[in-house]
């Protein structure tokens, strides 16, 4: 009786959980022959954010080229091999995207082990032990710290002066902004270093509190951060934390302060809070996931290179919110553009980490 | 005459407590004394101690310390209930999807019903883990294994068919509530402004240590767990007894659930979802205050007011607490608490089917 009912509780268990996570077939308008597979990262679709990026970066390829996908959303970075595999080894797929640094490990294995199929990884370069581009992967990273520059520039000239917008103000006095993280990775320090060097661009004395929450997904511990930042007198607070970022912005609205999203528009994306939401860290993985496909269409992909995309290439930005629109001060988008163009000059040097 | 009889009764029934609280406090004087740089770090440390720093030390207790008192309900009476993490999600999950479906206002109406039905449905989940234990007699931790991973498939699969997204938009969230005079006072009227899950569990834990402790449903729940046998003979159904534990588990799990839900006013299905093993870390608290739901409060909260020490020191430039390493801590103090100090006792007939001779 018992082992029965651990069985049948597993298979409950297993089937529900995989229900989650099967692989959806998105149809075929024919046009062109181009299949391609999409493996996400970890967090999955509907995070608002990185993976919906890319998402929208096929969807936008399949209207244009009448290209067909397969999407696949690996439970843990375990999955992501699995994934891998069963799409190069496949024959079907002429274009295997990798969401994610999550997957450049097993993708140097699999890249080199399925020599034929073109890859292409967003966020990460394959290279193998000697240093060597890996052939058969078309490599598409960000300046991150670039667009964090000029967001933690716009935070740090909007917490030294007075400004009352949508559901928010700030004081003059005590500037001061903080920053909350997902989990500690190379790439979200980027986001960090980029935005406290904006914020003294701005201004030599603001006090920039960052924490980590350790995690992607839980807001609960997002809004306590955020909460503590605005309660020791926070004005602004920058959030590169994925799902749990719904937290930051819920705490900036009930304490009547300003947040900065990521990624994507968050004002628009997260549009509940777009009172507060000041700006977002544009971060245009679609345009990468987009370009790379057309390539494949276009037939001129190009494996083994690195395409590396900072504020001169449009890969990263600073998107001011949907309510903020024309709202903010003329001296503040003035100092914006003459940053941007300090920047893309190299008369400006964003630190790649804190 | 043994030692132990010579001790004042309070230092003999709280010896392990008191042992503790003397350990913390030599460990504290060495590091301020001998480590170097080790009283700049309590004063930091002290400093972040506000009550602003409290309010959110409460605010993360509320899920962990009501699954842990739901889990004390349900193994007394004899039934191991591992699935409270399970049950949090049920209780977030609802909690979303409630106000999803409910016309969108900010009227007070709307949110205690998502907070109602909540409650509701992570009782409906335990009933139906209960009769999968009691009627049908499966392993209960292997039951509860699968209350668990069914919570964590079924939810974000729901929120893919509500919302097309293992993540829901934002809804409301509950206002906070002042207590009069109390929350005027200087400095520590912070503590008194809170959202209501947190006076909830203010009166939930007296409350449940009054009803085990003082009450006969109090008297039956642990004869049930200890020696069903006698309750039998008195003439009590151990069964609907045990129904009524694990029940009563659900019952606060859907609080704590709904609690955390609430107050974001979002659900997250990704990953582990946003409950993210407090469940887990309820159970750990509650073997750690060893069932009595007064201990194993005071255990969530030492935990959570960590996690906010560790949130509001990696604010201070020069400590680089690593979260991973502070999220670790229940689980490596319910080992020492387990192993070395060894006075949690589960209730002998925790685990183990009853069948009535009748």
């Amino acid at each position: 009786m018992d082992r029965r009912t651990f069985v049948a509780s597993l298979g409950v268990g297993a089937t529900v959980g995989l229900a989650g996570c099967v692989i959806g077939d998105n149809g075929d308008e024919s046009g062109e022959d181009i299949n391609v597979g999409m493996v996400y990262s970890s967090g999955g679709l509907g995070d608002e954010s990185f993976n919906d990026m890319a998402h929208n970066g096929v969807e936008q390829a399949e209207a244009d080229f009448g290209i067909s996908y397969q999407n696949a959303e690996p439970d843990s970075p375990a999955d992501m091999n699995d994934y891998q595999r069963e799409f190069a080894g496949s024959d079907e797929y002429d274009l295997v995207c990798c969401i994610g640094f999550d997957h450049v490990t097993d993708l140097v294995q699999n890249a080199q082990e399925f020599s034929d199929q073109q890859f292409v990884l967003v966020d990460a370069v394959a290279e193998t032990e000697d240093g060597d581009l890996v052939e058969n992967v078309d490599n598409y990273v960000f300046r991150e710290h670039e667009g964090s520059f000029q967001v933690g520039h716009l935070a740090g000239l909007l917490t030294t002066m007075e400004f009352d917008h949508g559901g928010a103000s700030t004081a003059s006095e005590d500037p001061h902004i903080g920053f909350v993280g997902g989990e500690e990775t190379a790439i979200i320090d980027r986001f960090e270093a980029g935005y406290i060097a904006g914020a003294e661009y701005a201004d030599e004395d603001i006090e920039v509190s960052t924490a980590y929450a350790g995690s992607w997904d839980d807001p609960g511990t997002g809004q306590e951060i955020a909460t503590t930042m605005y309660d020791n007198g926070a004005d602004i607070v920058f959030h590169a934390a994925g799902a749990t970022g719904g937290g930051v912005f819920e705490a900036a609205q009930s304490a009547e302060r300003y947040a900065i999203g990521v990624d994507d528009d968050q004002s628009i994306s997260a549009e509940g809070f777009s009172d507060v939401i000041v700006a977002s860290m544009v971060k245009r993985v679609n345009t990468a996931v987009y370009e790379s496909i057309e390539s494949v269409v276009d037939d001129d992909f190009e494996g083994g290179s690195v395409e590396d995309l900072g504020l001169e290439e449009d890969g990263v930005e600073a998107v001011v919110g949907q309510d903020f629109e024309g709202e903010l001060p003329e001296e503040i988008t003035d100092a914006l553009v003459e940053s941007r163009e300090g920047i893309i000059d190299g008369d400006i040097d964003v630190p790649e980490e804190t | 005459m043994s030692d132990a009889d010579v001790l004042p009764r309070f230092v003999r029934d709280h010896r392990r407590a008191l042992t503790l609280v003397v350990l913390l406090l030599a460990a504290l004087t060495i590091v301020v004394t001998v480590v170097p740089g080790g009283r700049q770090t309590v004063t930091d440390v002290s400093g972040v101690i506000t009550a602003s720093y409290l309010a959110s030390a409460f605010r993360l207790t509320v899920p962990i310390a009501f699954a842990a008192i739901g889990g004390i309900f349900s193994e007394k009476a004899g039934v191991i209930n591992i699935g409270l993490e399970g049950l949090l999600i049920i209780g977030a999950f609802t909690a979303i999807v409630t106000l999803h479906f409910l016309p969108e206002t900010t009227a007070i109406w709307v949110i205690w019903s998502a907070f109602g039905i909540a409650v509701i449905a992570s009782a409906f989940v335990a009933l139906l883990f209960a009769i999968v234990c009691i009627e049908f007699k499966a392993d209960q931790v292997i039951a509860g294994l699968a209350v668990w991973l069914i919570a964590l498939g079924l939810a974000p699969f729901a929120s893919i068919i509500v919302w097309e997204n293992v993540n829901s938009p934002s809804f409301v969230t509950f206002s906070t509530v002042s207590i009069p005079i109390l929350s005027d006072l200087p400095s520590i009227g912070r503590l008194f402004v809170a959202t209501p899950p947190v006076f909830m569990l203010i009166v939930a834990v007296p409350l449940a240590w009054y009803v085990l402790n003082r009450t006969t449903f109090g008297k039956w729940i642990e004869a049930s767990g200890e020696d069903p046998k006698t309750l039998d003979t008195a003439g009590v159904s151990v069964r609907k007894v045990r129904y009524a534990g694990v029940v009563l588990s659900g019952v606060f799990c859907g609080i704590g659930g709904a609690g955390l839900a609430l107050n974001v006013g979002q659900f997250v299905g990704s990953g582990e979802t946003m409950v993210d093993g407090r469940g887990w870390i309820g159970l750990t608290a509650y073997l750690i205050g060893n069932y009595n739901p007064v201990g194993a409060f005071l255990a969530s909260f030492l935990f959570a007011g960590l996690d906010a020490l560790q949130i509001q020191l990696q604010q201070i430039a020069g400590y680089d607490v690593s979260s991973t390493l502070i999220g670790i801590i229940p689980y490596v103090a319910v080992v020492v608490v387990l192993a070395f100090i060894g006075r949690t006792r589960m209730p002998s007939s925790a685990g183990e089917h009853y069948e009535s001779d009748e």
